[in-house]
């Protein structure tokens, strides 16, 4: 037997739906709908995580996928949050630009502190985006060439010119992990 | 965004049917990264009631070889693709074109069957309704094609699609869409030689895309692309793509040329050449297959041929400039 319309559509509106999703660490359901508090099927994650979850850290420049600057990393790959549905991201892993401090002993993560010494950043508007890219890289590839960390930064777009010393800051990340590593 | 309803199909059977619930009035969501732009922008003629999600579907990723060849689920995601074992060694021309898409986000989220689905990227059409109004290009019901009058710069160079899809012959249409195909992908399947499995036939990649003023394809509204098939290439075939650009991340072809050439001894055996960005549909330059064949190539036949392949263009009034690129993109296919 197939079901009709008004089945499918039963099955998924009427029941109250729900999306639930893990940001740094913490669990959040929310009810679908279009109430104060509810997620609406238009939302972007970008929208959600800024508007409602008030991790203003996600920065929106472009909103159409062509900047990077919203790049959060979802089930450990960087993706462009402003082209993603929060609808869509029941049972995902999401961690934001502030969730990359240490929980217990809120010491930064080693590519952050590295953008502060290099001051790889002017305005930092593109930095969020910038640093939550290379940390999916380096999780993926600790030991990349400065020619595979250009490639993976190459969607993250600045508007003060500071690429320059964000490949120089990356790099430092990776020679320190090399040191350790030996 | 304006509003919408939204749906999780759990299997290609259910997305069907909700695509027919909705009489052509949903559409089916990927990877989101050209279905949410143009949402946002308000592009389409109609804003669609409905998004049915394909990627709560299972199994539908697979990168699948064997002695045949290679098949691809619809929702294999780019950079996937990119990575794969077996296409960077056998199908690199695959990897290349996919690796020549937009930026790593994007390919972490774009999706193959997306990429050949996805609307055009006419700056007339795409312009942002919220920025004054929507610009009433010949898609969105307006009389005639923007790029007629506007800056054409990156438009077709070999006429337009015609408002349905009554063949004409395309050099000669002006009252018709003059945007171009957009995907890097869809040029280097028909180089290929590749089939395009949908949920209602299957069909050589040339045939899939078919531009009018409407669409880039024969996709019914209630028709969805579930497999890409590649046969096995011959022995001795040397695959390139090529893609014109001027930032190399993000931007979508000006030109793009993707070539198979089958070499034996240095004697052409088979040609398969297919100029992308230049026209509505990818376009195949089979004169200039035909001059190489039988041929021991070498720069004088590779000079013939990009001639060959750019005759009967007809460009506008601030693109001819793409007529030596693709020239240019097709020697270097042939000639180094
Ligand atoms: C900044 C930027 C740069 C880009 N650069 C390039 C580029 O250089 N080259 C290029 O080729 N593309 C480029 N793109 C377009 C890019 O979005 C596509 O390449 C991508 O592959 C689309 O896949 P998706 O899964 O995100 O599709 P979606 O956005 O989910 O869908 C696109 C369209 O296809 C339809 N669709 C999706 N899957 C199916 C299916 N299985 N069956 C039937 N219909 C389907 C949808 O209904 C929708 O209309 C760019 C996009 C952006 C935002
Ligand atoms: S804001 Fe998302 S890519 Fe620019
Ligand atoms: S530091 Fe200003 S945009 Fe990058």
């Amino acid at each position: 037997m197939t079901a009709n319309k008004s089945d499918r559509v039963t099955r998924e509106t009427a029941a109250t739906r729900h999306v639930g999703f893990t940001v740094n660490g913490q669990y959040h359901e929310f009810r679908v709908g279009s109430g104060g508090i509810e997620i609406s099927p238009t939302h972007t994650l970008s929208w959600t995580l800024r508007e409602v979850l008030g991790l203003m850290g996600t920065k929106v420049s472009c909103d159409s996928g062509a900047c990077g600057s919203c790049t959060v990393i979802m089930d450990g790959k960087a993706v462009l949050s402003c082209k993603v549905l929060t609808i869509e991201c029941d049972g995902k892993t999401i961690t934001t630009i502030e969730g990359l401090r240490d929980p217990k002993t809120g010491a930064l993560d080693p590519i952050q502190q590295s953008f502060i010494d290099h001051t790889a950043f002017q305005c930092g508007y593109c930095t969020p985006g910038m640093i939550m890219t290379a940390k999916a890289f380096l999780n993926e590839n600790p030991q990349p060439t400065e020619e595979e960390i250009k490639d993976a930064l190459s969607g993250n777009f600045c508007r003060c010119i500071s690429h320059y010393q964000v490949i120089r800051a990356v790099m430092s990340v990776v020679e320190k992990e090399g040191e350790h590593g030996r | 965004m304006k509003q919408f309803e939204h749906h999780d199909a759990l299997s290609i059977e259910e997305a069907v049917a909700l695509l027919s619930d909705y009489e052509g009035k949903a559409k089916i969501i990927a990877g989101g990264t050209d279905l949410l732009g143009a949402l946002r922008d308000e592009v389409f003629l109609e804003y669609p009631e409905a998004l049915i999600n394909i990627k709560t579907i299972d199994g539908l990723d697979y990168i699948r070889s064997d002695e045949k060849g290679l098949a691809i689920g619809a929702m294999a995601g780019l950079a996937d693709i990119v990575k794969s074992p077996v296409v960077k060694k056998e199908y690199q021309m695959l990897a290349e074109a996919a690796y020549s898409v937009a930026t790593p986000q994007i390919r972490n989220m774009a999706t193959i069957g997306g990429n050949l689905a996805q609307d055009v990227r006419c700056w007339f059409y795409r312009y942002p309704r919220r920025i004054g109004g929507p610009m009433v290009c010949l898609r969105k019901g307006g009389k005639f094609c923007s790029a007629l009058a506007g800056d054409n710069r990156y438009h077709s160079i070999f006429g337009a699609a015609a408002l349905s899809d009554i063949s004409l012959d395309l050099g000669k249409v002006r009252k018709g869409c003059f945007a171009v195909g957009p995907s890097d992908i869809a040029v280097a399947l028909i180089a290929m030689d590749a089939s395009i499995v949908t949920t209602k036939r299957s069909l050589p990649a040339e045939l899939f895309f078919k531009a009018t003023a409407l669409s880039s394809t024969v996709l019914d509204s209630d028709e969805l692309v579930k497999e890409i098939e590649i046969p096995k290439l011959p022995m001795g075939a040397v695959q390139r793509y090529d893609k014109f650009t001027l930032r190399k991340p993000i931007d979508f072809a000006v030109v793009s040329v993707a070539s198979m050439l089958t070499l034996n001894n240095g004697v052409c055996e088979d040609a398969r050449i297919v100029l992308g960005a230049v026209a509505p549909e990818p376009v195949r330059a089979r004169k200039a297959e035909q001059v190489m064949k039988g041929r021991i190539v070498d720069e004088d036949v590779a000079l013939e041929a990009a001639e060959h392949a750019l005759a009967g263009s007809s460009p506008l009034r601030m693109n001819e400039y793409k007529v030596e690129i693709a020239k240019v993109l097709v020697k270097h296919a042939i000639w180094g």
